[in-house]
């Protein structure tokens, strides 16, 4: 039974997907997701109700369809961050106007002069997929990358949930695969690179086949959404910041939503082009041989410490209960509903005088709706997986100095910490020639239950 | 709405206990209402919709205004300054220690048979004082000393940040040192900082930004290993000493002040820490106000946390 709904489920995203494709919008993925999460829910509990929403839930597309007509898709509120924050409806719904202000919306982006983005690329990858009159191609962004990064750009298409690692939530504004410092923003070229390449070891392909103006128009995009987000999570958190006299609304001056608000953020993303990390050249003066071998010292000493993630065999089997900082959101949500839910059972209402009930009831509804929404806005967490440095496949890039930047800035939003001003440039080097040689250092006698130390081994 | 609607009933139907039918008549009413709705032309809505009138003139506003240079600060300016002290403390009981699980680098982090504890809620045993808890200023109108160019120490030995809740200034550098004889790597959280400090080297951090609530260290290859900072624009910010006293001095004078209290175990949203008080009035989000007279020393005495105040 299960899994046949299952098999079921997976149907219906696909007929929703096909539809949403077929009818260019009919369909955006703010209803496609949440409802294919909405049965989930309920197929936890009840199989067999769930049938009778699939079948409603396939007919509500090919109803839709039949117009001809297309619903403006509509971007989705960070409704997990909203639930940490404990915001009202009507909070949420002003920080949903203020988006609208500043940003538009997913088939009509707006970008304000301080925002420093291009809006006529904004609209080549904007907007269900068309073409114009002299037969230019629109709407990149949904054919192209929406089913995985959504509509939003949080990361959560409708395949999001079949793919590991999971696509990349833009909203926090942090990017892996970058020639900038950890702090820093990627650059444009950085996000240009990512696209055409894809990242190896993940489900995100290569756009070699797009035109580069297109990639060009993408990598704005996805800035865009970026910055979107990133304001969002700002808007959100200042609530808290409030005082009393505010009752509860943010200000909608230009002091605060531009200046206090817009700007840091925009501004972070321009300084990311002056923020390139100093690489110096390879040192020339060693052997390859003797580099491999101080790399391997390195590796396994107390300095770089690469072993207690990476492991003593390098098969990336070392440190794996951590989370990244997408996931540890999702846990730390999770740990709240969880200790909230254990001590209102522990709570007895006997005593309690009516503002205290009311105090009571009021905690048990933001829990339930807490819980809700990770249900169906958040993806399940999963732990980090460090790499496995036999395989020779590295996400962001195979170039000595795509490894150098990764030694020297660790990865930002992942628990890979900076080698930058504790381990010297031309120890990076080693460590880089070390770890360029591992997918080579094969023992043929090697059982795959009997991984040997590396550092014993060559 | 349709969207809305399923998912509401949806919900209903993993949480409250009802019979079998009545979701699905939940269920089919819902498909009655989504046809409906799915009518020609009807948007789809997720969560909270836009007001996209408000929402264009606004636009239109941001886009017609520019930003006033320094509008006059109205607000009331005092003249001197005062210094304002307390001490928490704890009216429950805090119970056993809890030994955290030390799997790795054992040599080091539990040599002699040494064990870590858990350091999330400390209370003094004769005094009853509760440390750690932090309190910061949150609306400074002028600032008495400069930001020091001399760094603060956050250090780490026996897998252990010294400083369970560490407190900085903004602009001023933290040496951030590693007393271990293995390697560690220090990892503050919304700040981007996370860095290898190998055996007994240091380096320095200088925080750019004011944190707001205090934010996790923690070092990855230890997982145990967690501590919280703060950091704040005018270094108005004190954490409470073993015995659960504090003290803030140089605070502008003569002019409302509104301080935040924290504690990382704190039922309180987000670890705000509300007490009530006879003469300090206390609000949901763990904040009083406040004034001081020039050169005054306020003492607010002994500040208890209730047992229910506290994560148990």
């Amino acid at each position: 039974m299960n899994m046949l709904v299952s098999m079921f489920e997976r149907e219906y995203v696909t007929v929703t997907n096909f539809a949403a494709q077929a009818g260019m919008m009919t369909l955006p993925g703010d209803l496609s997701e949440p409802l294919a999460m909405g049965c989930r829910r309920v197929r936890d509990r009840r199989g067999h109700v769930c049938w009778l929403g699939m079948a409603a839930a396939l007919l509500i597309p090919l109803v839709g369809a039949g117009c001809g007509q297309t619903a403006a898709a509509s971007y989705r509120l960070n409704l997990v961050e909203s639930a940490k924050q404990r915001l009202r409806p009507e909070q949420e719904q002003q920080v949903a106007t203020i988006l609208a202000a500043l940003f538009g919306t997913p088939d009509e982006p707006v970008a304000l002069a301080e925002c420093g983005l291009d809006e006529a690329k904004l609209k080549l990858a904007a907007g269900p997929v068309r073409s114009d009159i002299v037969g230019r191609k629109n709407g990149l962004y949904r054919e192209h990358c929406a089913h995985c990064h959504g509509v939003t750009g949080d990361g959560m298409g409708p395949t999001a949930a079949f793919l590991n690692p999971y696509p990349r939530d833009y909203r926090p504004g942090v990017f892996k695969f970058k020639s900038t410092e950890r702090a820093d923003k990627p650059t444009h070229a950085d996000l240009v690179m990512v696209l055409r390449n894809g990242l190896a070891g993940s489900s995100m392909p290569s756009f070699a086949l797009l035109s580069d103006a297109k990639i060009d128009a993408l990598a704005e995009y996805v800035k865009y959404l970026s910055i979107r987000g990133e304001v969002e999570l700002a808007l959100m958190r200042a609530f808290f910041e409030l005082d009393d006299e505010d009752q509860g609304r943010l200000p909608d001056d230009r002091e605060f939503l531009i200046d206090e608000i817009l700007l840091p953020v925009v501004e972070s993303w321009q300084a990311a082009e002056d923020a390139l990390i100093d690489v110096p050249e390879m040192p020339t003066d060693i052997d390859l041989a003797d580099s491999i071998a101080k790399g391997r010292e390195l590796y396994h000493g107390n300095k770089a410490n690469c072993v207690k993630c990476h492991g003593v065999t390098a098969l990336g089997d070392g440190q794996v209960n951590d989370y990244d900082d997408w996931n540890k959101v999702v846990v730390q949500a999770h740990t709240t509903v969880q200790g909230g839910l254990e001590r209102a059972g522990e709570t007895s209402t006997w005593e309690m005088d009516a503002d205290e009930v009311a105090e009571y009831r009021a905690e048990l509804a933001w829990l339930d709706r807490y819980e809700s929404v990770l249900g169906g806005n958040a993806l399940p967490p999963r732990t980090i997986r460090p790499r496995n440095l036999r395989q020779g496949i590295y996400r962001g890039g195979m170039r000595p100095l795509d490894l150098y930047y990764r030694i020297h800035a660790g990865i930002n939003g992942a628990p890979m910490p900076a080698a930058k001003g504790t381990v010297p440039p031309e120890d990076i080097w080693h460590i880089v020639n070390y770890i360029r040689s591992l997918p080579y250092d094969f023992n043929g006698t090697l059982g795959a239950d009997k991984p040997m130390v590396a550092r014993d081994r060559l | 709405m349709m969207t809305r609607t399923l998912r509401i009933f949806s919900q209903r139907l993993s949480v409250a206990p009802q019979p079998r039918w009545v979701g699905c008549l939940g269920l089919a009413g819902s498909v009655v209402v989504g046809l409906a709705a799915a009518g020609c032309g009807s948007a789809v809505v997720s969560g909270p919709s836009p007001d996209f009138e408000v929402a264009r003139a606004l636009r239109d506003e941001l886009g017609a205004s520019t930003s006033e240079t320094e509008t006059a600060d109205t607000a009331p300016q005092g003249i001197g300054w005062a210094t304002l002290k307390g001490r928490f403390v704890f009216s429950g009981s805090p119970g056993a220690a809890i030994a955290l699980v030390v799997d790795k680098d054992t040599q080091v982090c539990s040599k002699d048979g040494m064990k870590l504890y858990d350091r999330s809620l400390l209370v003094d045993e004769s005094t009853k004082g509760l440390a750690n808890v932090v309190l910061f200023l949150r609306n400074s109108s002028r600032v008495k000393s400069e930001v020091p160019t001399e760094s603060l120490l956050l250090d780490q030995e026996n897998c252990e940040f010294l400083a369970p809740v560490f407190a900085g200034r903004v602009g001023q550098p933290i040496d951030v040192k590693n007393s271990d004889p293995i390697g560690h790597n220090t990892n503050i959280a919304g700040t981007s900082f996370n860095q290898l400090i190998p055996a007994g080297e240091s380096t320095i951090f200088t925080p750019a930004r004011e944190t707001g609530l205090p934010v996790t260290v923690t070092c990855n290859i230890h997982p145990w290993m967690k501590a919280y900072a703060v950091f704040r624009e005018d270094g108005y910010v004190a954490v409470s000493a073993a015995d659960g006293s504090f003290t803030i001095p140089d605070l502008p004078a003569g002019e409302p002040l509104e301080f935040q209290v924290w504690h990382e175990r704190s039922t309180g949203r987000s670890g705000a820490v509300s007490l009530e008080q006879p003469d300090l009035k206390w609000n949901a989000k763990g904040r009083f106000k406040i004034e001081l007279k020039a050169d005054e020393v306020r003492d607010l005495g002994t500040l208890e946390v209730p047992a229910d105040a506290i994560k148990g």
